[in-house]
């Protein structure tokens, strides 16, 4: 066990006992690699910090049914990744309630202006939320492609093909902008 | 949107993120040499995994873990408070019935001494002693 693992064990059984200021340490060492897959999956929007403070808040109430079975970067991660999922099927289901083909026009205008950049963040959140959270892991976060499908829980081929897909519709959308 | 892609294009991209035989690389390094498109195809997904890799974020803002742990010592005074109001909102009721009772006990035993009023009356020999007691004991 590295001394990071053994410092977070630490801090848990701490913070079991009501030890707040070690749960704060917890939450400092773990925040970049959360923040990085919430706000990766949700796009810079206030509801990512909403659930950030779910994810913490989530683990503090099991910190009694935390093994150390896994790291608590994978475990809070696999949290991240359920939360974020819930809010992108839930922001989904809202956006098909209020869209209308009006506004899709406009958003298809609006994609002519925006830059490279700005339409890959666009088209990356216009995915199925299933193939953001395998880009998010892979592309964004740098995890390998065994570690992406142990965090989600899906068989390697699933995480390859859901992987290829993502890539290959973001490509098309931003075909007319990537050309050399 | 075209959502199908070539043979040749699903190689390249397997090749991004497994690893391939010794035969599909000579394979697909032979096709890069001569497919023009595959060539344009690998620099864009190649452009577009850069992109990415530099959204990452590292942090919610300043402050996040002292919002959490606010959060968290705002729940637990509002379940202190819940606790101390549900005890509030019946300890009027709780002292009312006991009042009650000792009054009922008063009025009953028509006594007024702290034993009655307590039910702590003392008791007669028969209750202390059960008949079959009694009767178990030797002739």
């Amino acid at each position: 066990m590295s001394m990071k693992e053994d410092l977070d064990e630490v801090l848990i059984e701490k913070s079991r006992s009501g030890d707040m200021a070690a749960f704060k340490m917890l939450v400092v060492r773990h925040e970049g690699k959360v923040a990085g897959v919430v706000r990766s999956m949700l796009g810079a929007i206030p509801e990512a910090e909403d659930v950030g403070q779910e994810v913490f808040i989530k683990f503090y109430d099991s910190l009694n049914k935390f093994r150390g079975e896994s790291q608590v970067s994978t475990y809070l991660i696999r949290i991240a990744i359920n939360l974020a999922l819930n809010e992108l099927k839930r922001k989904q289901k809202a956006n098909a309630r209020y869209a209308s083909l009006e506004n899709a026009g406009a958003i298809g205008d609006a994609a002519d202006t925006m830059d490279l950049k700005e339409l890959l963040d666009y088209e990356f959140h216009q995915l199925d939320p299933d193939f953001q959270a395998v880009a998010t892991l892979r592309l964004i976060e740098g995890y390998s492609t065994e570690e992406t499908s142990s965090l989600l829980g899906i068989p390697l081929g699933t995480t390859l093909s859901r992987l290829a897909r993502a890539q290959h519709k973001l490509r098309m959308a931003l075909s007319k902008k990537l050309k050399p | 949107m075209n959502d199908s892609f070539s043979e040749h294009e699903e190689l390249l991209l397997r090749s991004l993120d497994a690893p391939v035989s010794a035969q599909d690389r000579e394979k697909l390094a032979a096709l890069m040499q001569s497919e023009f498109a595959l060539r344009r195809q690998s620099d864009q997904y190649s452009r577009i995994r850069e992109m990415m890799l530099r959204q990452q974020s590292d942090s919610f803002g300043p402050f996040f873990a002292e919002r959490i742990i606010n959060q968290l010592k705002q729940r637990v005074n509002e379940i202190d408070y819940l606790i101390f109001f549900f005890f509030k909102k019946y300890q009027v009721l709780v002292v009312g019935v006991l009042v009650a009772l000792l009054i009922a006990n008063i009025l009953l035993t028509d006594q007024f001494s702290l034993r009655a009023i307590f039910g702590l009356d003392k008791p007669a020999t028969e209750d202390i002693y059960s008949i079959d007691a009694y009767k178990s004991l030797p002739q």
